[in-house]
């Protein structure tokens, strides 16, 4: 089980990813339990406004698009923990 | 098309199994394996910086999709049309909107840079479009023009979030503060433009045409304001914007999309110049900040073969494009194309000079004027760095 974060947009147009693979990390079960927890099926399509960042997350079967003003909450939560698994 | 391999950064990816850098910044994780063997101090502070530039709070209001706003009803002392109606904000690094005030229209240059650097490219931006077009500010009415600085930590960004300009500081290793540049200003002060106008989808072809808009009056606010020619201008898009630790000239160039930077860390400048390297892409707003390199081309042309200053005839041309009524939200290239190659000629003749460097222009580039471009079916790379998995490292 692995999760993807990927920013795209922005001024600069220069995109990130950052990935974390769940079985690796010290704590998977903690992992599970929180991507499970996520409201993936609340996602609702949101207008970017001009050079904002775009979202994408991945997690296989979801997958959700999020404009920066949605990452909120447990998103915020989300894109947080997974760069600083990847020491960000 | 150019391959994806060939022009996109992204593609880059570094070996399964090396470890990141404990580092963040808009570099991406694959750029971060480079940081990380390079072992230079100098990238030290990269650390902490995208985790805080990354993400906003949630009260600042979304735009209102589709819809224009309405012109704000404001009391305020008669004022003299054409008049810059400029305050200056600063968040202090949080990320709350509007910030403390810290300078209004009558008020003397105080000691931030950034402040005085918002204020005067927000009014170098109000003099190209009050003096050459005629236009009052953002709405046409004279509406204020708001600006945040040192918004967030670190924050790699600048932003219109509907209703004012928002600046980051950036991170300092790769990003220098975004007010730096006049373009970036001029280009955010657009998006409010055509937010009013033509109201351009921010999504894919009619998304990219409302990044080409922002940086094709970015550009003419610079010129302006240097009394710069064509042939004497940049045509570069946040020069200045990179620390002397990139290479790189700046964010994009006009004039060759594709050649703004070419560095070891942050790759080379995807952007392309042409339809034949259009990139279909889910990111980004289907590629928004890439494929407006091809319309930004074609305005780059129309100057280059008209000559003299380009905020006169081709800026004209492109203004009255984009405040009449030959567009809609979803206009693409060929439409824009159509729109502009007819502006042309009412104003300036059919069959003359302006007209044929339009209609040329966009030959060059790809688009033929009015007819819907077939766009290649290549998926633009998206592969992901997968090299911080393999050594977990435990939250800051």
């Amino acid at each position: 089980m692995k999760v993807i974060v990927s920013r795209s947009g922005g001024m600069a147009g220069i995109r990130l990813t950052w990935e974390v693979r769940v079985e690796e990390q010290p704590d998977p079960n903690t992992w599970a339990t929180f991507l499970n927890s996520l409201p993936w099926d609340d996602v609702t399509d949101s207008e970017a406004g001009p050079d904002r960042f775009a979202y994408r997350i991945r997690c296989a079967p979801h997958e959700v698009v999020l404009a920066e003003p949605q990452v909120n909450g447990p998103w915020r939560d989300l894109v947080n923990r997974v760069k600083a698994a990847n020491g960000m | 098309m150019d391959t994806p391999q060939n022009t996109a950064p992204q593609n880059r990816v570094p070996q399964t199994g090396q470890v990141l850098h404990r580092h963040c910044s808009i570099v991406p994780p694959y750029l971060l394996v480079r940081l990380a063997k390079l072992d230079d101090p100098r990238f030290a502070q990269a650390a902490a910086a995208a985790r805080h530039s990354l993400l906003r709070d949630s009260h600042i209001r979304e735009l209102r999709g589709g819809a224009h706003p309405l012109p704000q009803e404001r009391i305020q002392p008669a004022r003299t049309p054409g008049e810059s109606d400029r305050t200056i904000s600063d968040a202090g690094g949080q990320e709350r909107l509007p910030g403390r005030q810290v300078r209004t229209e009558r008020q003397p240059a105080g000691p931030d840079p950034a402040a005085n650097e918002a204020f005067d490219s927000l009014g170098a931006t109000q003099s190209l479009f009050w003096t050459e077009f005629g236009r009052d500010s953002i709405d046409g009415l004279g509406l204020p023009m708001n600006a945040t600085v040192h918004y967030g930590q670190n924050y790699d960004n600048a932003f219109w979030d509907g209703e004012r300009m928002v600046f980051g500081d950036g991170d300092g290793e790769v990003f220098n503060r975004f007010t730096i540049s006049p373009s970036v200003i001029g280009h955010e002060l657009t998006h409010g433009v055509t937010q009013f106008t033509a109201n351009l989808e921010y999504r894919d072809q009619s998304g990219a045409l409302n990044e080409s808009i922002s940086d094709v009056f970015g550009a003419l606010v610079e010129q302006y304001a240097a009394d710069q020619s064509t042939s004497e201008a940049s045509w570069l898009i946040g020069e200045g914007l990179f620390t002397d630790q990139v290479e790189g000239v700046a964010l994009r160039s006009m004039k060759a999309p594709g050649t703004a930077y070419n560095d070891d860390v942050l790759g080379k400048d995807p952007q392309p110049d042409t339809m034949a390297g259009y990139i279909e892409t889910e990111d980004d707003n289907g590629g928004v900040h890439l494929n407006s390199g091809i319309p930004n081309r074609a305005f780059y042309l129309v100057a280059e073969a008209l000559g003299g200053n380009a905020w006169e005839t081709p800026g004209q041309i492109w203004y009255d494009t984009l405040t009449g009524t030959g567009l809609t939200r979803r206009s693409d290239f060929a439409a824009f194309a159509a729109a502009t190659a007819e502006t042309a000629a009412r104003l300036y003749g059919t069959g003359g000079a302006a007209h044929d460097a339009v209609v040329t222009a966009w030959a060059t580039v790809g688009v033929v004027v009015g007819v819907r471009s077939e766009l290649p079916a290549t998926e633009f790379a998206s592969p992901t760095a997968s090299g911080g998995s393999a050594a977990p490292l435990p939250p800051e």
